[in-house]
């Protein structure tokens, strides 16, 4: 007990008592007083209410690019040898030693017109002028998917190790083909991993403010850009803080739930 | 040989009283130093390359902290009574709310020495205004023709998907956006007719940018080729080697005065102003007015250089358009709501 005190008294001084002097703010009034008006204005306005829906959409497409990327590389990790383990897990791991911020820019550069994957598209000749990526949907998810990628992959490396092979080996034996294998062994058994990847870059992605405005712009706007305008701009703060709490309750909602289905045991036992 | 091995106590001990340092009262850290909000990027450069070197032979040491204007004031709301930086930089659409919520304080000109070196638009009984941006159209030479104005933009077709715009947050948009009021609408206020004219406009956008350094990352990029600058933004982008010309729209450029100002309990408000003094001094103006910053100067023992004549004159700078912040600030939270509204994909 005496180990965990420093940590449960930084816990409450620098996270549960900010998170409660937030949810305070956000039932006050500009004068102070305590009132509802704030989440009646959120939930009463469309406007508002769009931007909740679109974070929660921008998370759900991260998650689902990051899993259809990963799964493959965590399967390609799983049939490999030593040496090429190795070398996969510094290729996951290397986006993650730069900064967001200059992983963030470095996309601006390739979703460009002059951008690399417009250059190619040109080359190839599968289009003249290239297409929009940049300040669209299409060009944040891209970004996403690979800035997130590591988030997904990690755990679900971490548990796929401690999946017995002989398991696999039974099976191959029995006659079982390799998509057999993946649906009633390797899937049931990583399941756990990849719910806690999917938690991750669902967090990660809808609270990604940096990479939302630097290559969402200002047109796809999201809720961590909506409390930036309110907190900075005009300075509403009983408002941002109603949002930034709204934003907690609806991803950690969503987090709840997929951390309730890593917990379901008729889910992760199938095999 | 053991006793030269720390201590898992001492370890814990010494990292616990490394993270307390900036816990520590200020005063106990502060002696001789003073803490300057400052722009970030070329602002910042400049400063710590100029004015840093100048305060050091005093003695005090310079430390700037790189902030934009709104989230000057926001740090600065968030902790009344102990502010956290010495002084602030803003322009008028920022001074309005600071004064408003009494952040700042106003100065005593007879500690500044070269207070009267001063023209006198350039006095405020806020703080010394340090330089005057002048806004205008930034344009591609390489990609577009010289546009004559903000009309231009919006009715030749040679700049459809070539420009970028931002939000009301920034006050070089908001001055086009009011003078685009004046040209489409009945005048300033009537921001109705930008929006209209905006929902329109929309499939003929290049970007609508989140922030003016953003817009700079995207002309360099060459995905715009005409976007809302100051007189400094074109400097910093030649300076870079970057094809771009400023253009004075044929309605007349709006111009803002930049000041430093002396926050309510500064710590070190002595301090505070020797920066300011240095800051207006002929020393200080005569490098800032050099590239890559450009800064108009504001002290008259100081020539204007041919660059900065390129883009204004002394004579020019009475001519700009002045806008009334104190009236668009009442106006500027509910056109920042409208605005996304009309702009939301």
């Amino acid at each position: 007990m005496p180990f965990l005190l420093p940590m449960i008294v930084l816990s409450a001084v620098f996270f549960v008592a900010p998170l409660v002097l937030l949810a305070f703010i956000s039932f006050t009034n500009s004068d102070g007083f305590g009132t509802l008006q704030n989440y009646a204005e959120f939930l009463s306005d469309d406007f508002s209410v769009s931007v909740l829906l679109d974070t929660l959409r921008l998370g759900a497409f991260a998650v689902a690019g990051t899993t259809i990327i990963g799964v493959p590389i965590v399967l390609l990790h799983w049939h490999s040898g030593r040496r090429m383990r190795h070398f996969l897990v510094i290729f996951i791991l290397l986006p993650m030693l730069t900064s967001n911020v200059v992983r963030t820019f470095a996309w601006i550069v390739i979703l460009g017109r002059e951008g690399l994957i417009n250059r190619s598209l040109i080359f190839l000749g599968i289009s003249d002028a290239g297409i929009p990526l940049l300040f669209t949907e299409a060009g944040l998810v891209m970004a996403l998917c690979q800035t997130e990628l590591p988030l997904f992959i990690l755990p679900v490396l971490a548990v796929m190790t401690r999946i017995n092979r002989e398991l696999v080996d039974a099976a191959e034996v029995s006659g079982a083909g390799p998509w057999r294998i993946f649906a009633t062994i390797l899937l049931p058994l990583s399941l756990p991993g990849v719910l806690a990847g999917w938690v991750l870059v669902f967090a990660s992605a809808t609270t990604s403010y940096v990479t939302q405005v630097a290559i969402g712009g200002a047109r796809h706007i999201y809720l961590p850009q909506l409390i930036y305008r309110e907190v900075g701009i005009l300075f509403n703060w009983p408002f941002a803080a109603a949002l930034s709490l709204m934003l907690l309750l609806v991803t950690g909602s969503v987090i709840f739930g997929l951390a309730m289905l890593s917990r379901n045991r008729r889910l992760t036992t199938h095999a | 040989m053991r006793n030269n091995i720390m201590t898992r106590r001492g370890f814990t001990t010494a990292l616990a009283a490394t993270a307390m340092m900036p816990f520590l009262p200020r005063s106990a850290a502060s002696a001789g130093r003073i803490v300057a909000a400052i722009f970030p990027n070329a602002w910042e450069d400049a400063y710590r390359r100029i004015i840093g070197p100048m305060l050091a032979e005093k003695g005090i040491e310079l430390t700037l902290a790189p902030t934009l204007a709104s989230a000057q004031l926001a740090k600065m709301m968030a902790s009344a009574g102990n502010p956290p930086f010495d002084t602030l930089l803003m322009s008028p659409g920022q001074t309005a709310v600071a004064a408003e919520n009494d952040l700042i304080e106003k100065i005593d000109p007879s500690r500044l020495s070269n207070w009267d070196q001063l023209d006198d638009a350039f006095k405020s009984e806020w703080g010394p205004i340090v330089t005057v941006e002048v806004n205008g159209i930034a344009y591609n030479p390489d990609a577009v023709p010289r546009p004559k104005g903000y009309r231009d933009l919006f009715e030749n077709p040679a700049y459809d998907k070539k420009v970028a715009w931002i939000g009301f947050g920034s006050n070089t948009a908001t001055m086009a956006y009011v003078q685009l009021a004046s040209i489409f609408g009945k005048g300033p206020d009537d921001m109705d007719a930008v929006f209209k004219l905006f929902k329109d406009y929309l499939p003929k956008v290049g970007a609508i940018a989140e922030s003016g350094s953003q817009q700079m990352t995207l002309y360099q990029q060459g995905e715009i080729a005409v976007f809302m600058a100051s007189t400094n933004n074109v400097a910093t982008l030649k300076a870079r080697g970057v094809s771009c010309e400023f253009v004075h729209p044929e309605t007349g450029s709006p111009a803002v005065p930049v000041a430093i100002h002396l926050t309510k309990g500064a710590a070190n408000a002595d301090n505070a102003y020797a920066y300011m003094d240095a800051t207006i001094s002929k020393a200080a103006q005569d490098k800032l007015k050099l590239p890559p910053t450009e800064q108009i100067p504001t002290n008259k023992n100081v020539e204007f250089t041919p660059g900065i004549e390129a883009y204004v004159t002394k004579e020019q700078l009475k001519t700009f358009v002045y806008l009334d912040w104190a009236a668009i600030n009442k106006h500027r939270a509910e056109w920042t709501k409208a605005f996304d509204r009309v702009i939301k994909i």
